[in-house]
This record gives structure tokens, sequence and C-alpha cells, in this order.
């Protein structure tokens, strides 16, 4: 005690056997003091990161959600877009409707409409899209209308081949989709052909587009072709409509 | 008549799940015709003039819905009813196993009614092979749900009985 009071342990034989002993162990139980510490720190800078992460995810998500909704408005405000353009190119004043539903049986294709007597719709008016026609309100409540589309078998619309001017009725059928029936067998038909309404049915603007020929075959028989139509207007995909008065040709 | 009343219910909510969310589903043209089911569940279980008159409301509804014709499923589906009640006098029908069978027998019949007034009252261009291919398509998804709707409507009856017990 005296020497190390004199600062004289330097000199002192144990300590330094002590302390050689030691120094290793001390090294190494700091290296793992320092190991562990490094291992709280990565552990807590871990956690932290992870927190970050769920947020950032949270966030992306949100953000996602929110570009669904605009891509969503976008493009209905685009729909919305074309249908006022085709709505001035119309004559008289056309309604603008949505679908809200679809047929609740195979038999028959139509669809029901969110617009009724109230809103100015009446039987026998045609409904269309911008891409073309979509069929015909076929009954009327006050507030609905039910609308046979070009696809169902009953249905048919006078028609043009925009190139040659040749007359058909469009039909849907049960057996083979659309077709355009009733063309001569001597009349110039070919795949590729779009076939525009005639507007001399009264139900239809003339020019709207129908459908595109897609197969065309002459039986041995028979006074007409068999002509098979696709339509312009998928009405499986179509949410909004124009409901237009009937029009009677010049 | 509340039980009636049930079943009309169940009837509107299966004619907007055809009318809306059906249209979905990877089929084709072929709409899933759960009106059927229930009609035939109807002619199986409950078979009373109620029932009778109820299998046309349904079918009404749907024609109300969708048809060109109105009456067109209101008769379609009363005679499902009718033919399954019928059935079901003579033969034991009421083996849950068989359930998919009858739908099957029953689509069969309805799409019978459907080409004879078809035929009656309307185009008939392109019609018979369409017809056929429809026929069998319904019959075939019909009977695939069958047992799935008749296990839904049964405890969904039971749930009524116990509820309407209590109250």
């Amino acid at each position: 005690m005296t020497a190390g009071a004199r600062g004289q342990l330097q000199n002192e034989p144990l300590g330094a056997v002590l302390m050689w002993i030691m120094r290793p162990l001390q090294i190494a139980a700091q290296g793992t003091v320092h190991w562990l510490t490094g291992l709280r720190e990565n552990y807590d800078t871990l956690a932290g990161f992870r927190a970050e992460n769920e947020r950032l995810r949270q966030r992306i998500q949100n953000l996602e959600i929110e570009r669904q909704k605009l891509l969503e408005a976008q493009a209905s405000n685009n729909r919305l877009k074309q249908l006022l353009d085709l709505r001035s190119q119309l004559s008289g004043t056309p309604i603008t409707a949505s679908i809200i539903a679809n047929s609740a049986t195979s038999w028959f294709k139509s669809c029901v409409l969110d617009k009724g007597i109230s809103d100015g719709v009446r039987k026998g008016m045609a409904v269309v899209t911008p891409l073309g026609v979509v069929g015909q309100v076929v009954a009327v409540t006050a507030r609905t209308a039910k609308v046979l589309l070009l696809t169902d078998a009953n249905s048919g619309i006078d028609v043009l081949v925009q190139r040659t001017r040749s007359r058909g009725i469009v039909s849907g059928s049960l057996e083979n989709g659309v077709l355009l029936k009733y063309v001569k067998r001597s009349e110039d038909i070919q795949e590729g052909d779009r076939l525009i309404t005639s507007g001399t049915d009264g139900v239809f603007p003339k020019g709207m587009m129908v459908g595109t020929v897609i197969k065309v075959s002459k039986q041995h028989i028979g006074l007409f072709q068999s002509i098979e139509v696709l339509p312009a207007v998928q009405s499986a995909r179509v949410e909004e409509v124009l409901v237009v008065a009937a029009e009677r040709a010049e | 008549m509340r039980l009636f009343l049930l079943y009309f219910l169940i009837g509107l909510f299966l004619i907007l799940l055809q009318s809306t969310f059906f249209s979905l589903l990877p089929l084709g043209p072929i709409v899933p015709d759960l009106i059927l089911v229930l009609c035939v569940y109807l002619g199986l279980h409950h078979p009373t003039v109620g029932a009778a008159l109820g299998s046309f409301v349904l079918g009404y509804s749907v024609d109300v819905v969708s048809s060109r014709l109105l009456g067109f499923n209101a008769f379609a589906m009363t005679l499902v009813f009718l033919a399954v009640y019928f059935s079901s006098r003579s033969i034991w029908l009421h083996h849950p196993v068989v359930s998919s069978l009858i739908v099957l027998c029953a689509a069969v019949v309805k799409g019978v009614a459907m080409v004879l007034v078809w035929v009656i009252f309307l185009s008939m261009e392109g019609f018979w092979l369409g017809a056929v291919k429809y026929i069998v398509m319904e019959a075939l998804v019909a009977a695939a749900l069958a047992p799935v709707v008749f296990s839904l409507l049964r405890r969904g009856e039971n749930y009524f009985n116990k509820f309407g017990a209590v109250a």
C-alpha cells in the first residue's frame, strides 16, 4: 500500500502478473461489450427501419388507393367527355344514363338503365355510345328503362355497308353471335367492312357505327349471304350511354 | 305467409345476383340460373299452391328485369315447379345427393318450355343449335350449383323457423 501510495506500482510484480493475465481477458470482454452494444444499436436501428418500412409500406398502399381512384376518375371523366362530344353532335336532347343491371337470364341480351319516363326516356328510343350502337329501349318505368341489346336474337337494326352502301339487317342470334342478314349473294361484302346505321328505321341516327364484318360465307343454295359481325360496342364493358329520341329520315 | 315472403325476398336477392355480379363470371353468355334452383327447391320441399304462385312470381320478376316477352320465364318456372312437384309425388327425390340430378332435369324442362314459347312468338333464325347449347350449358351450371344453394336454403329456413319460434 505504501509502495502504491508512493507511485511505485509498476515495480510491483503481483500486480504486473495480474495485469498480464487480465489484459487479454479485458480486451476480449470489452470486445464482447462493444459487440453487444453494436448489436443492440443495430437492433434499435433495425427496429426503427422496420417501423419506418411499415410506415412507408402503409403510405404506398394509401397512395396506390388514391392513384386508383384518380385513374378511375380520369377514365370516367374521359368517357363522360366523349359522351358530351357525341351529345353535341346528335340532334334533339339526348339523355345520359348509366347501366345498373344486365340480363338475369341467358336467353335474352338486355340491360337496365337508371333513367326512365321522369327523365324523358320513352319506349323505342335508341341507346348509343361514342363507339356505336348499344340497343333500343323496349320497356320503360318511371325511373328505369329496359334496353334490348344489339346482340339479342330478337333485335334488328337497319344498316348500310359503309364501303358499298349495301343494306341489310343486323341482329343477334343464339347460335352465331351477331349476324348481318338479308344481304343478296350478288352484293360485294368483304371481311373488315364497316356497318353503319342507315337512319331509315326511325330509331337510330344515321351513320352510327354498328360493327365490322368478320366472316362472309355463301352457301350452295339460298338467296342471301351468311355474314358474321363483330359489334362495335362490347355491351358488357359499357357503363354510361346516351338515349336518343327516334329520328325520322327525310 | 312469412315463409312465402322469405322466399320472395331470397328470390329478389338471387335475381339481383344474376343481373349484376354474375356478369363478372367467365361463363360467356350463360348466366347461372339460381331462380330455377329455387323453384326446384320449392317444388320439392314446399309443394303448396302458394309456392306454385311464388314460382310464377319469381319467373315474372326475371321477365321484368330481362326478357323481351313478359311471361316467358314465368311460364317456364311454373312448369318447372309443377314438373318437380308431380315427380316428387311418385319418385323419391329428397335425397341431397340427387339434388343436382333433379336440377339438371328441371333445367332441361325449363329449356324445352323456353324453346316452345320461342318457336311460337320469336325469331327462329340461327335458333336450334344455339338453343341446344344454351339448354345444356345452363343445365350443367345449375346442377353444379344446386347442392350449395339447397344447403344454404335449408340452413336459412331452419334459422328462420328457430327465429320465428323464439319471436
